[in-house]
């Protein structure tokens, strides 16, 4: 199979898909980075070998995907056509998968999906809560397709709709499609895309320079995950998405900006654009056609600025990755001062189905009503990473306006460890975070806003009862004083100085007037920077102040820490609950608890160093943090 | 593109009010310039007239509203394109300016640029101690002026900033002294804080900072006008091909004419292709016009080094047009060979160019033959032959023996021992006192035939350039006004020669106001600069008079020695008759209609029914007389004889009447009897 | 017996409409170093193309000097 052209890409897809129709059933390994980095790749080969072994392969097939997104369970396999959920495999747990389930027909259930409320297994898939409230847009294909087959990809319908946007749709039509969808950018600032593909094709009328399409990799914020995976996934529905943005506005040419600390992912991106101009979907004359267009892959250098969209330019041009004044706007004149397009990886990866199946379609879904104007809700679904103290910790795909509550609790399978929820930190260091009073709020663009935070790329990271939010608000801030590029004042000083005066505030040497500074400086950081970094760096201050000033107020006037974090306002003691078992005393790394075995044992303060192991290992609750 | 190519694109205008204040700006321009224009001036930092704005202090944050919408931007790369309303004293904007003002006082509480601005503008140091808090009054603020400076005016990119957050500082790559750094001092002076310093120890000028000033404005005027004006940083002194050519003044052919049909093919949008700016060549490494340039991977065909890649450093408007057109050679690559083995030999261009112009007229009126030349088909255009000769004289072999003696020389041989007519070769051999002409046809300028002719060392126009102002700005008609420019730019460019300064700088560039001044060819606001450096170096106050009288002094100095060295009186102030009118038919007839016009209107001679060796005649006749008058008034107002010899008084005024120069001057002036 | 012009005192043939953006092209003053009157008034080098030449004017083109 070479070149594809119009007229056969549907064959394709049906082809491949009457070959694994010939299978018994497929199995279905995850292997995201996190999934391999707990050994999915081992899992993979063996339950190859295993198969030869049993000499099953012509029944079964082992399928190799991207992040299934259930990644707290992970190693996951998931068992094809009855969608029996495996999780938590090691190599030694699929000789039983293959000789019980698959030679055996039951399932092996000390190995399935386990409800953490009732204790009761789930084993299909599709009825474990997790899976069931989602709904899939940008990563429909995960976990179904395999990321480095392109015969794989074709069948799950991509670059359909490129062929229809190519066959029978004027570049004008498809950017019809995508206004019409209301779609905002799904990188941070929400953006509505069809009116920035607009201005481009505005540009380049008015210009006569040709344009380009960038899409931004780099995703930066600590926690977010969502484009890694989608690119690990499925990578053609990036490219894909990618050409009929390059068809609508008219480009030749286009680059993936993707940041250096993603390897797998740039190997499955390499490998699918390959492939990809192998079968004439990128390259010279796409699908037998007169449209031609190809990306090329840039790389980032470990700088978070290089997310922001001028300094992202700026790297590629091969100048340093510094952000400018964005007076003339990137569509204007952008890469090598050229009318340029840039999105995010989940946008692009949403524009196939827009064009496939709709604009208006994808419109229905969300918050809102964007029929008159995209900036009147948050049309389709988001990609949310969910991370820190949360039970289900994963990849999720919601539609906008879904309460907070249903993700945390429904979804999320609520705190881990069966502590309490205190917060949850959206948008990075550019968010801020949400408190328990408002769980009811319906997740979209401008209501996260509103509360103080903002959408961001997608990360949300759920803090429980143990989490100091100064400590919190301190953790962003250190993050971007690292991470600014240091060009303008309020930026490079301001984080300098937020940074200075939080410490001073978890080391109980704040003052009043200090918080007085410390709001004042963060307004001038919103106003004065030159770019969303510095200006949306107060946020993860200014939204901690506005539900938790209690917080700050007992580590100013009382030095104290409510949620027994910062260090030097804390202190470990043992109380009567302990039973002398001894292991706090032998984990610990100052050896600073003495006691007798089945005696009250006592941490000696002048050494200890609040690491918090000894609380870790106690069976038993007995150290106290005050 | 509207209209005509004689109207420029039309940028609309903009109506923006500044503080209340309307103004009418093109659309575009910044929001900084646009307040200036309506007389309100608003704070900076990282900003400067001489280089791209930057952006980075946000100094100059300022409240605007635009369509009913307020919002905060930076005035000096603000881009005003739509109408809109500033207000920079507003709440508002006092609050944004304070905050950041705050923040870059908390780490540099003692630079004064930051200090000024806080306390005029009201912002305090902020209540936290900065963890990088810099006392020092010279510290860096990262405002990034000198890294602009280096890319955009020097052309060097040589330092930047490195690091990032509270990492970042400016330096050069990994930290480490570069080789290319010219030392032009540019980053020291744009420096607002002092934190670039400048070491003098060497030349240990008197004040420093006053050369500097004006160094400074050179550099600025380079950065933003060489490109409109002279582009002497892209192609240097071949700019000058093109316009010579079309003002005839191109010499071509052994200077029988002054231009050509092919010289678009040597033209200065061809070397733009060939040439890399700023390779240095021995000029001052830190100069600012920096108009050196070479020519990389050359491969030469003929010679040593054929087959090899080398590097050419050039052509300059001189060898472009002596190795070029005045030897009728239009191709590019020829004259950077000849150009490269010039150098490689250690052969001046001009004097190849014009010695070898001048075998080649010879060779076609036929008193030179390929028996003669071992060979050579010395016709013009004829390149190879041209190279051949260049590689003989370097090895001392063949015609090139000859050649390389100089058109003097040639002219003495080529009578003796070739049968050449003395009078014609004494009419085409473009030499004075021995050295070769330069690459200018001085024939329709007076001026100028006295400005290459009279020049002490030979016809070498760094002396003078008067082609312009005498036959195009019309500005010299008299005797007087002829003699007063052959005293004054003599004098002032000498005076670069006793200093040690190349000239260019003075007027290759001019500064953007120097039309407004009277005399704008002496450009003033230069000289100025130059009158300034003079007394930074060395503490002495001058005026433009004391300078010319300096090279005055020396310059008479030199026409003494000239006279010793016998060649020092009018005899030898008098050049070809080529350089002063048409010597041949062909050269008549080339200008026929000027010719007859001026036989008309200045010598009362009717051409009608002449015949052109008739009318050559009559012309000649007039122009030499002509000349004669002009040595008379020049020799006149130097204070010299009739036979151009210094007067004793004049050596007294000027305070060189030593005995041993004495000595020289009285047997020649008792000789005229004028001692 | 169309009105002339001088230019650097010499007659030039004016025409209806004619710019100092015109005359220096006539003349083939293409040195980049002008200083340009009309009548007096100086013209700045982006009004060449815009600048009318009225019948009878007296314009003077000082070529400043560079070179060599």
């Amino acid at each position: 199979m070479t070149r594809i052209e119009l007229e056969n890409l549907e064959e394709v897809g049906r082809k491949h898909r009457e070959k694994l129709a010939r299978y018994e059933g497929l199995l279905l390994v995850c292997t995201g980075t996190g999934c391999v980095s707990a050994g999915a790749f081992s899992i993979r080969d063996e339950l190859r070998a295993l198969l030869e072994r049993h000499k099953l392969q012509k029944k079964w097939l082992v399928v190799p995907t991207g992040c299934n997104g259930f990644c707290a369970m992970g190693p996951i396999l998931v068992v094809q056509p009855a969608g029996i959920f495996y999780q938590k495999l090691g190599p030694k747990d699929l000789a039983r998968i293959v000789e019980e389930h698959l030679l055996g027909g039951k399932p092996v259930r000390s190995l399935l999906h386990k409800d953490a409320a009732s204790g009761e297994v789930v084993p299909r898939m599709a009825d474990i809560p997790f899976f069931a409230k989602q709904q899939l847009i940008a990563l429909r294909n995960k976990g179904l397709v395999d990321p480095e087959s392109i015969a794989s990809a074709i069948s799950f319908g991509t670059y359909g709709a490129l062929r229809k946007a190519l066959q029978g749709m004027k570049p004008a039509e498809v950017l019809a499609e995508v206004k019409r969808s209301g779609i905002r950018g799904r990188g941070g600032a929400g953006f509505p895309t069809g009116l920035k593909w607009e201005s481009c094709v505005e540009a380049v009328a008015r210009t006569g320079k040709p344009p380009v399409v960038v899409c931004n990799a780099d995703e930066g914020d600590p926690g977010a995950f969502m484009d890694r995976s989608i690119i690990e996934t499925d990578p053609h529905a990036v490219l894909e998405g990618m050409c009929l943005g390059a068809y609508a506005v008219g480009a030749r040419e286009g680059f993936v900006y993707i940041r250096k600390e993603y390897p797998l992912a740039l190997e499955r991106l390499e490998k699918a654009m390959a492939e990809a101009r192998k079968h004439g979907l990128l390259g010279e004359r796409i699908l037998g056609t007169h449209f031609s267009f190809d990306i090329r892959i840039h790389r980032g250098a470990g700088a978070f600025v290089c997310g922001e969209s001028t300094a992202l330019m700026a790297s590629m041009e091969g100048r340093v990755g510094e952000p400018r004044a964005k007076y003339v706007h990137n569509v204007e004149s952008g890469y090598q001062g050229r009318p340029t397009v840039l999105n995010n990886v989940e946008t692009w990866a949403n524009i196939p189905v827009i064009v496939g199946k709709g604009g208006a379609a994808f419109a229905a879904i969300g918050s809102g009503d964007v029929s008159q104007s995209p900036w009147n809700g948050s049309s389709g679904t988001k990609v949310f990473s969910l991370v820190g103290n949360i039970r289900n910790t994963g990849l999720v795909e919601v539609p906008m306006g879904i309460r907070l509550r249903e993700i945390i609790f429904d979804i999320g399978g609520g705190i881990h460890g069966g502590r309490k929820f205190k917060a949850v930190q959206t948008g990075g260091p550019s968010g801020g975070c949400i408190p328990a009073e408002l769980l009811d709020l319906e997740v979209d663009f401008d209501n996260l806003t509103k509360a103080g935070s903002m959408m961001g790329s997608g990360g949300m990271i759920v803090m429980d009862d143990r989490t100091c939010m100064v400590d919190v608000a301190k953790y962003f801030v250190d993050f971007l004083k690292d991470e600014s590029c240091g060009k303008c004042t309020p930026c490079r000083e301001g984080l300098i100085g937020v940074s200075e005066m939080l410490g001073r505030i978890t080391r109980g040497e704040g003052t009043p007037e200090l918080l007085d500074e410390l709001e004042r400086t963060c307004r001038v950081m919103a106003s004065a920077s030159l770019c969303q970094l510095g200006a949306t760096a107060p946020n993860p201050v200014l939204s901690t102040l506005r539900y938790f000033r209690d917080e700050y107020l007992a580590h100013i006037e009382k030095r104290k820490c409510p949620a027994g974090v910062c260090k030097e306002l804390i202190r470990y003691q043992i109380t009567k609950a302990c039973t002398g078992c001894g292991v706090c005393a032998r984990q610990c790394p100052q050896k600073c608890i003495t006691g007798e075995k089945k005696k009250l044992h006592v941490i000696d303060r002048k050494n200890c160093i609040r690491c918090g192991i000894c609380r870790d290992v106690c069976k038993f609750d007995a150290v106290r943090v005050s | 593109m509207s209209g005509t190519t004689t109207s420029p694109d039309k940028v609309p205008a903009v109506e923006v009010e500044i503080d209340g204040h309307k103004v009418e700006v093109p659309e575009g321009t910044t929001l900084l310039a646009a307040a200036r224009k309506a007389g309100v001036r608003i704070p900076t930092l990282c900003s400067h007239p001489a280089v791209e704005p930057y952006g980075a202090c946000r100094v100059c944050i300022t409240e605007i509203e635009v369509r009913g919408r307020k919002r905060l931007v930076t005035a000096c790369n603000y881009p005003v394109r739509e109408p809109l309303k500033a207000f920079t004293e507003s709440d508002e904007t006092r609050q944004q300016r304070r905050g950041v003002l705050s923040l870059m006082l908390a780490r540099w509480p003692n630079v004064p640029a930051v200090r000024v601005l806080a306390e005029k503008h009201g912002a305090k140091p902020p209540a936290y101690r900065h963890p990088l808090r810099n006392e020092a009054t010279d510290a860096c603020i990262l405002c990034g002026l000198c890294v602009r400076a280096c890319s955009e005016m020097a052309w060097e990119d040589i330092i930047a900033f490195a690091g990032r957050g509270a990492g970042r500082r400016v330096m050069m790559p990994f930290g480490e002294p570069s080789e290319r750094c010219t030392g032009c001092g540019t980053c020291a002076y744009i420096c607002p804080t002092g934190a670039i310093k400048v070491h003098d120890e060497q030349n240990r000028p008197v004040d420093p900072a006053r050369i500097r000033k004006y160094g400074f404005r050179l550099t600025q005027e380079m950065t933003l006008l060489d490109d409109q004006q002279c582009q002497m940083r892209r192609v240097g002194t071949a700019h000058l091909v093109e316009i010579m050519d079309a003002y005839d003044l191109l010499p071509t052919h052994n200077y029988k004419f002054g231009k050509h049909p092919d010289t678009p093919k040597i033209a200065s949008h061809v070397w733009k292709t060939f040439v890399r700016q700023n390779v240095p060549d021995g000029c001052w490494a830190g100069c600012q016009m920096s108009c050196a340039k070479a020519v990389e991977d050359f491969v030469p065909r003929t010679g040593p080094y054929q087959g090899q890649k080398v590097l050419v450093d050039g052509p300059e408007y001189e060898t472009v047009a002596g190795c070029g057109s005045n030897i009728g050679v239009f191709d590019p690559h020829d004259i950077l060979e000849i150009n490269f083995y010039c150098d490689t030999y250690g052969i001046d261009t001009i004097s190849f160019g014009t010695a070898t112009a001048f075998a080649m007229e010879c060779f076609e009126a036929g008193i030179l033959d390929t028996e003669k030349t071992g060979g050579l088909e010395l016709r013009f255009g004829n390149g190879t032959a041209a190279l051949e000769l260049l590689h003989q004289m370097s090895r001392g072999e063949g015609f090139g023996v000859i050649v390389g003696q100089g058109v003097a020389e040639m002219k003495r041989i080529f009578a003796e021992k070739f049968g050449g007519d003395p009078a014609f070769l004494r009419d085409i051999g473009m030499e004075v006192k021995g050295l070769e002409y330069s690459e200018y046809v001085s024939k329709e300028s007076l001026a100028q035939q006295g400005g290459y002719a009279m020049a002490l060392k030979g016809p070498q126009h760094d002396e003078a350039w008067l082609i312009f102002m005498d036959m195009v700005n019309k500005q010299l008609p008299t005797f007087e006004k002829k003699a007063e420019a052959l005293h004054y730019f003599p004098m002032w460019r000498t005076w670069f020669g006793l200093m040690g300064l190349c000239k260019l700088p003075w007027n290759d560039v001019e500064p953007e106001d120097n039309a407004k001044y009277p005399e704008p060819n002496k450009v003033p606001g230069h000289v100025e600069g130059y009158i300034n450096f003079w007394a930074g170096m060395t503490g002495q106050e001058v005026t433009i008079d004391d300078i010319i009288r300096m090279s005055e002094r020396v310059y008479n100095f030199q026409r003494v020695f000239n006279l010793r060295m016998g060649k020092g009186t009018r005899e030898w102030d008098r050049g070809p008759y080529r350089a002063m009118g048409p010597v041949t038919v062909e050269e008549y007839e080339s200008r026929a209609e000027r010719y007859d016009k001026q036989l008309r209107e200045l010598v009362g001679y009717d051409p009608a029914g002449k015949s052109t060796p008739e009318k050559l005649a009559a012309l000649r006749k007039y122009r030499e007389e002509q000349y004669e008058g002009l040595l008379d008034a020049v020799y006149k107002r130097r204070g010299w004889t009739r036979n151009g010899i210094p007067t004793i008084e004049t050596l007294r005024n000027l305070g060189i009447d030593y005995p041993w120069v004495v000595e020289v001057v009285r047997p020649w002036l008792e000789k005229e009897g004028a001692a | 017996m169309s009105p002339a012009i001088t230019v650097n005192d010499e007659p030039h043939p004016w025409r209806e409409g004619m710019t100092v953006a015109d005359v220096l092209r006539e003349r083939n003053f293409v040195f980049p170093l002008l200083v340009v009157s009309v009548d007096g008034v100086h013209v700045s080098r982006d009004a060449y193309g815009t600048t009318p030449v009225p019948p009878g004017a007296v314009v003077v083109v000082t070529h400043l000097v560079s070179g060599g």
